[in-house]
């Protein structure tokens, strides 16, 4: 959590978006970017870096200005044509399609996002999560299950993977009796959700899978309601009474299904590493559970799971200080601005209590804000309170991870994702 | 203006507070879950840009701001 003591001039030469073992701690290169402003156009690619918390705020604000064409391609969307002049907006309805998922809802923009997104804006409320968080303490039960007499674990293995795409599974009403295939498909090799060819270009449709079965399950739901999120998704229309496609459906819960998982397992990761390595939080939070939804989030500002996100200028405008012209692609760093000095006093470290403990942007902010923050956050809490329930004295292997100070851990290799690959936990079993 | 806001919808994302702190805040509920508490039900006219950023940028558009 802390920094290395990294030159400059070392840090000049890297590119960010070919650094390799840097994303094992990014946190020194945006001290470094945060060095040249809040705003920063970095040499390499131009791509404007942004991370300044109220400049990343103006820019997920405004829809307007900002494309998200390009939020997940960001600076390797290829365009057949230049893109130049003072409104670029007919140039990227030309070509986004052909983009990175571009039939996912991160990438859609007004009027397009506001009609898909309604669709599924009032299938994970509180509300409706309370009616299925019987299944979470449940199935966080069966998985403490099966490995509480070893006195260790695998923690993402043993349990952050499975739970996290169990509870979506669940949610959405997949059958139980295919729940070990979904299992088998999607966490087969620990890779990111976005593929990357060695060119760096990303893979279009990594979702084949998900895309078909979704299918079906729509079809069928539209022949045969139930009480599921599943269905309240294939029924829903549109603000003008209309029926969606059911591709359009599939897609959306495909959506769901895969952003649901992987981040919030690396959340679910970051707060057992800070247990583990903490004992007098560990106690506080044992004694003190309301602290709970605090430490959760404060986990979330610290260890951002998604790093960063991208956008493309419609038109010439300024951000923060800096003015660009349209078509420059510009890089939110949410886990830089959960780190802004100007808005979270000592932001390096970890604190409960906070009076802003809730403003973080780890979930983004305005409308493309995170759909499944919610789930996330109530997974979070069912975990942390069963875990601590049934596991005392919970301790990062030394023998896996080293001693303490002296850790080894590793993270996924890129600058999009960030989250312990592996975390070795022993603690005493209670019941 | 009023300040009308759907609790059914509201998913606790916080970004009213964010916009509107001194019309919003977000308050966790007994069983752990989020939502949103509307301080100002009527605010004055100085804050009318704020209260609309805050209706323009919810994600599950639960405010409403409407004129009495």
């Amino acid at each position: 959590m802390g920094r290395t003591a990294v030159s400059t001039s070392d840090l000049d030469a890297v590119d960010f978006f070919r650094a390799g073992s840097l994303y094992q701690n990014p946190y020194p290169y945006y001290e470094y970017l945060r060095g040249h402003g809040p705003v920063w156009r970095e040499p390499h690619h131009g791509v404007v870096m942004v991370t300044g918390y109220e400049e990343a705020v103006g820019v997920y604000h405004d829809t307007e200005t900002f494309s998200n064409c390009v939020a997940v391609a960001g600076p390797f969307a290829r365009w057949p044509e230049p893109l130049e002049g003072d409104d670029i907006s007919p140039i990227i309805e030309r070509h986004r399609d052909a983009l990175p998922f571009s039939d996912q809802l991160p990438t859609f923009d007004p009027p397009k996002h506001t009609m898909h997104r309604g669709l599924l804006g009032r299938l994970i409320t509180p509300k409706r999560l309370k009616e299925n968080e019987e299944f979470m303490w449940t199935l966080a039960d069966r998985h403490i299950d099966e490995f509480l007499d070893r006195g260790e674990c695998e923690f993402i293995k043993d349990y952050a993977s499975p739970f996290t795409l169990l509870v979506i599974a669940d949610l959405l009403g997949v059958p139980e009796e295919q729940h070990e295939q979904f299992r088998k498909e999607l966490q087969g090799d620990h890779r990111p959700a976005e593929t990357r060819d060695k060119d760096g270009t990303v893979a279009h449709k990594p979702l084949e899978f998900l895309y078909d079965r979704f299918t079906r399950f729509i079809e069928d739901r539209r022949q045969n309601p139930r009480q599921d999120v599943m269905t309240g998704l294939a029924t829903a229309t549109f603000p003008d009474g209309s029926l969606p496609e059911v591709h359009d459906i599939m897609l959306i819960a495909s959506n769901l299904f895969a952003a649901g998982q992987e981040t919030t397992a690396r959340l679910l990761g970051v707060m057992f590493q800070l247990i583990g390595e903490r004992p007098e939080l560990q106690e506080l939070l044992r004694r003190e559970r309301e602290r709970i939804p605090n430490f959760v989030e404060e986990c979330l500002r610290l260890e951002t799971p998604l790093q960063s996100t991208f956008r493309l200028t419609r038109v010439p405008t300024k951000i923060g200080d800096l003015s660009v012209p349209a078509g420059t692609t510009v890089m939110l760093l949410p886990a830089a601005a959960n780190r802004d000095p100007r808005k979270f006093e000592d932001p390096d470290e970890f604190r409960l209590g906070r009076s802003n403990w809730r403003q973080h942007l780890a979930f983004g902010s305005g409308v493309h804000s995170c759909a499944g923050a919610p789930l996330a956050r109530a997974e979070a809490r069912v975990s942390a309170e069963r875990l601590l329930d049934r596991m005392g004295d919970i301790r990062v292997s030394e023998r896996e991870h080293g001693p303490a100070g002296a850790r080894r851990y590793e993270y996924p290799q890129t600058y999009m994702l960030r989250g312990l690959e592996r975390l070795h936990l022993e603690f005493t079993p209670r019941r | 203006m009023r300040v009308v806001v759907d609790l059914d919808l509201c998913g606790g994302h916080g970004v009213c507070e964010g916009a509107a702190p001194e019309i919003f805040r977000v308050v966790d509920e007994a069983d752990g879950y989020a939502h949103v508490e509307v301080i100002l039900e009527r605010p004055p006219e100085e804050l009318r840009e704020k209260a609309e950023a805050a209706e323009r940028q919810c994600p599950n558009r639960v405010i409403r701001i409407v004129e009495d």
